[in-house]
């Protein structure tokens, strides 16, 4: 199945099928990660986490969220009606549409373009618009305060989070995200978190950066702006920025398997005859808990720290980072 | 036509980092604020007027619900001027639960403020740390007293309730498990490099804007001057103990939380020395009449709660009501620094700003 | 970076730690014996001599003492008593100078109701409030005779 073969009926149809089962796939994603993060959180501060709904709590989530959508749809009244309802949608669609590159095991992708991790930054970035659209058409000060932070914020990360998969693709030689990985076969010693490891650093704090989470959570900051962009959403266009937000996290965590551990290739080559996909989910499911892991620790960081924090940092890193990896492969070729 | 526009922002009374209802009005220009007028009085209710029409000892339940966070330390400081403008004598084991509650009230309330600072930086699991090692202090005082929050242990001439079996022997207990925590909190927070950028050089003034002001506490002893009242006026015992005044000299909020860190370790300096000297035996109260009719006379005497100094003022006419009752609120005091450090900062430094200042609503608005 | 590290190493060994919390609603919470609770009152026991209502220091007690229906007996019994526990804070004082504990405290302290009438309780809910009640109350029995009744 491949997004770029002509477009037939027969087609058209798997391809609905597919979504609407990745659909699900990403809804039971982030309804139980949204439950295995309370969890997280709650072990780690001596809490037992959602235990009241259904066994362990596993139903919480979903009780959760009957309620936002069972509530009364509030727009306040002198909102930018128009963008205020538009908001959600533009935050979400892209969220969605960039899970459509990321190679899951070899097999199982939904389409492999050669650009697919340019795909990826490019529709990411459009989200932003969404929550700036958001935080401008509540006409609240609050959320105007957060819809700003978060656009200046996204915009400043999005840099060196795209320079610092930069030498990844100079060590592959090309920008989908299938010949990545098949780059990375053969044992963990190949995997481009060693030879990239600054890269992988940079792009591990550029990535929550985006995500807007702890420590970067600045555009919610419950602390200080209330609840930033979306305090004045409720019911379930609120459920969509959240919703918006975790298939980011799911986003990323696949992304972060693919570009720098390999992604279904297993760690040791004696440990093949684990199916693929258990290690993309491994890996994958390690990277989500390492996202709720910093948030229960850190604390949040400041806006002109993460500002001079990106720009003077991290895009000079990476910067560095792409020279030395190319005058290293130059001269790996030049010895050869 | 692009203009700008300063933004008038209503932070509170609602506000999650406010710790009440308290109020800021600020003017900001960008992120930056030029101007905040602090706005109190939501929680205001009268306690000063009220107590004159109330008999000594039923003014101390109200001391209680002023500064919440420390109720033992409120009760304290009226028990304390009545008695001494009565020249009451106190038992000594009475002296000695009072002093082993207030410190126990100090580490409890710095232990409120450590998390709840920490929470408004935005790290969340700090505050559910110190409130497991607070609900310990909690429950002792529960088993002490009979609340958890609103204690009214102390009574003119002495205590309510001796020590149950064993309670001095659970302080004692406290004490090594209080110090690994802190190791542990020392760990989690105070190498953190996100959190020393956050409170470093924000919030900063001198030591003589600090008198100016009239700061007491660690708000004053952070910016160097050394002026702790159980050491420069001993009231009380705690002239009998061996302990420290924690100074640090930069004033700014990273200096506060350092003093209020090093004073739970003083505290426990104190403690561990009260439960070593704890009198077997003797009376709780003094020989008090029936009803409390101070001879005529003004008193002032004052304290040092873990917010700064806390004064109690009596003017009594030889009645069973005071005449007239103030009390010197340390939190109101500390609080008229803000509107000054406030301009020029941003919104995200407000918050550190105000939780620096550690104050508590109840205190605030009487 | 090594303070972070650090912390993060703190939060992942609580991780296992044992749970603090409690299971509240399913499991009662204990309360040790000298809690303040909510009070059970005995009108067998009172002599309706006013001190609870005149100590109150926020004057949520009412009581109504009528004479006492047996003509050979002298001093009054009690008619009604009130709490209101919008008001009381729980206090101590009206079981503290109570000269025959006949309004005592308990260990009880649940009073989320969800009007605030409920709250209003009568001597006869007082009266009914009869678990878990303290055991040590008045101070005005004096300590040599409290000792002798222990005996
Ligand atoms: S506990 Fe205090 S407030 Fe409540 S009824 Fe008794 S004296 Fe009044
Ligand atoms: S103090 Fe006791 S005996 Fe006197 S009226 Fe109150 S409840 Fe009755």
């Amino acid at each position: 199945m491949n997004l770029l073969q002509d477009l037939t009926f027969s087609s058209f149809m798997w391809f609905l099928s597919g979504a609407v089962v990745l659909l699900a796939v990403v809804l039971g994603f982030v309804t139980y990660a949204i439950y295995f993060e309370r969890k997280v959180i709650g072990w780690i501060q001596l809490r037992k986490g959602p235990n009241r709904v259904g066994p362990l709590g596993l139903f919480q989530t979903v009780a959760d969220v009957l309620k936002l959508l069972l509530k009364e749809d509030t727009i306040p009244r002198n909102a930018d009606r128009f963008l205020f309802i538009l908001a959600p949608v533009i935050a979400f669609v892209p969220a969605f549409v960039v899970l459509a590159t990321i190679p899951y095991t070899s097999l199982l992708q939904f389409a492999d373009l050669n650009v697919g991790l340019l795909y990826y930054f490019a529709l990411s970035s459009i989200s932003t618009i969404g929550i700036l659209l958001g935080g401008w058409a509540s006409n609240n000060k609050y959320s105007l305060l957060g819809g700003m932070r978060s656009a200046a914020q996204m915009i400043s990360y999005e840099v060196p989070l795209v320079m610092s998969v930069v030498g990844v693709v100079l060590l592959s030689g090309s920008l989908s995200l299938n010949t990545i990985v098949e780059g990375q076969a053969g044992g963990f010693w190949q995997w481009n978190i060693l030879p990239q490891f600054v890269g992988f650093i940079i792009f591990i704090i550029a990535a929550v950066s985006e995500l807007n989470r702890t420590p970067f959570d600045l555009p919610e900051a419950e602390s200080e702006l209330v609840a930033g962009y979306h305090v004045e959403y409720s019911g379930f266009r609120f459920a969509f920025f959240m919703l918006a937000e975790y298939v980011y996290v799911y986003a990323i965590a696949a992304l972060t398997t693919v570009l720098f551990l390999g992604g279904w290739h297993s760690p040791l080559p004696f440990l093949d005859f684990i199916p693929a996909i258990v290690w993309f989910i491994l890996k994958f499911l390690s990277i989500v808990f390492f996202l709720f892991w910093i948030r229960a620790t850190l604390p949040r960081i400041r806006v002109d720290h993460l500002m001079s924090l990106g720009w003077k940092v991290l895009l000079p890193l990476a910067l560095v980072n792409i020279f030395v990896t190319t005058i290293v492969i130059e001269l790996i070729k030049y010895f050869k | 036509m692009i203009r700008t526009e300063e933004l008038l922002l209503n932070v509170g009374p609602q506000h999650p980092s406010t710790h009440g209802v308290f109020r800021i009005i600020v003017k900001l220009d960008g992120e930056v604020i030029t101007e905040a007028t602090p706005v109190i009085g939501y929680l205001h209710r009268g306690t000063e007027k009220l107590a004159e029409n109330l008999t000594y000892t039923q003014v101390i339940p109200y001391t209680d619900r002023m500064d919440y966070v420390s109720a033992m330390t409120n009760n304290y400081v009226l028990c304390h001027a009545v008695e001494t403008l009565m020249d009451l004598e106190i038992p000594e084991r009475a002296e000695f639960l009072r002093l082993i509650v207030m410190e126990l009230q100090r580490i409890a309330s710095h232990l409120v403020w450590w998390g709840t600072y920490l929470l408004d930086i935005g790290a969340m699991s700090p505050f559910l740390y110190a409130f497991r090692e607070r609900e310990m202090i909690v429950n002792m005082f529960n088993e002490l007293c009979g609340a958890r929050l609103t204690y009214f242990y102390m009574r003119v001439g002495g205590v309510k309730w001796d020590a149950p079996e064993g309670w001095i022997d659970k302080v004692r207990d406290f004490i090594p498990y209080m110090r690994e925590k802190l190791d542990e909190y020392e760990q989690l927070v105070s190498g953190n490099e996100i959190f020393l950028a956050r409170v470093k050089g924000v919030g900063t003034y001198d030591a003589q804007s600090a008198i100016d002001f009239g700061l007491s506490g660690a708000n004053l002893r952070s910016t160097g001057v050394k002026f702790d009242l159980r050491k420069d006026q001993p009231y009380s015992i705690y002239d009998r103990f061996d302990f420290d005044v924690p100074v640090q000299t930069a004033g700014d909020c990273y200096a506060r939380y350092l003093v209020r860190f090093e004073e739970i370790k003083q505290s426990l300096r104190i403690l561990e020395q009260a439960v070593e000297q704890f009198p077997e035996d003797g009376q709780i109260m003094a020989k008090v009449p029936r009803v409390i009719r101070p001879p005529e006379g003004e008193v002032y005497t004052r304290i040092e709660s873990p917010r700064g100094e806390i004064g109690c003022h009596i003017v009594s006419k030889k009645k069973p009501q005071p005449y007239r009752l103030k009390f010197r609120r340390p939190s109101f005091v500390n609080l008229q620094i803000l509107p000054k450090l406030l301009v020029g900062e941003t919104m995200t430094n407000l918050v550190t700003i105000l939780g620096g200042i550690d104050i508590v609503l109840g205190e605030v608005d009487g | 970076m090594k303070g972070i590290v650090k912390g993060m190493g703190v939060t992942l060994k609580n991780l296992t730690k044992k749970k603090v919390t409690h299971q509240y609603p399913d499991v009662p919470l204990e309360m040790p014996d000298r809690f303040r609770g909510v009070q059970h009152f005995d009108p067998e026991k009172c002599i309706v001599c006013n001190q609870c209502m005149n100590i109150c220091p926020t004057d949520c007690i009412d009581l109504i003492g009528k004479k006492n229906p047996d003509p050979e007996k002298k001093g009054k019994v009690i008619d009604t008593y009130d709490i209101n526990f919008e008001i009381c804070i729980l206090c101590d004082l009206c079981t503290e100078v109570c000269p025959t504990e006949a309004i005592v405290m308990t260990n009880n302290f649940e009073l989320a109701t969800y009007s605030r009438d409920d709250l209003f309780k009568n001597m006869e809910w007082l009266n009914d409030n009869n678990t878990n009640v303290r055991k040590e109350n008045s101070i005005n029995i004096p300590p040599k005779k409290a000792k002798k009744e222990e005996k």
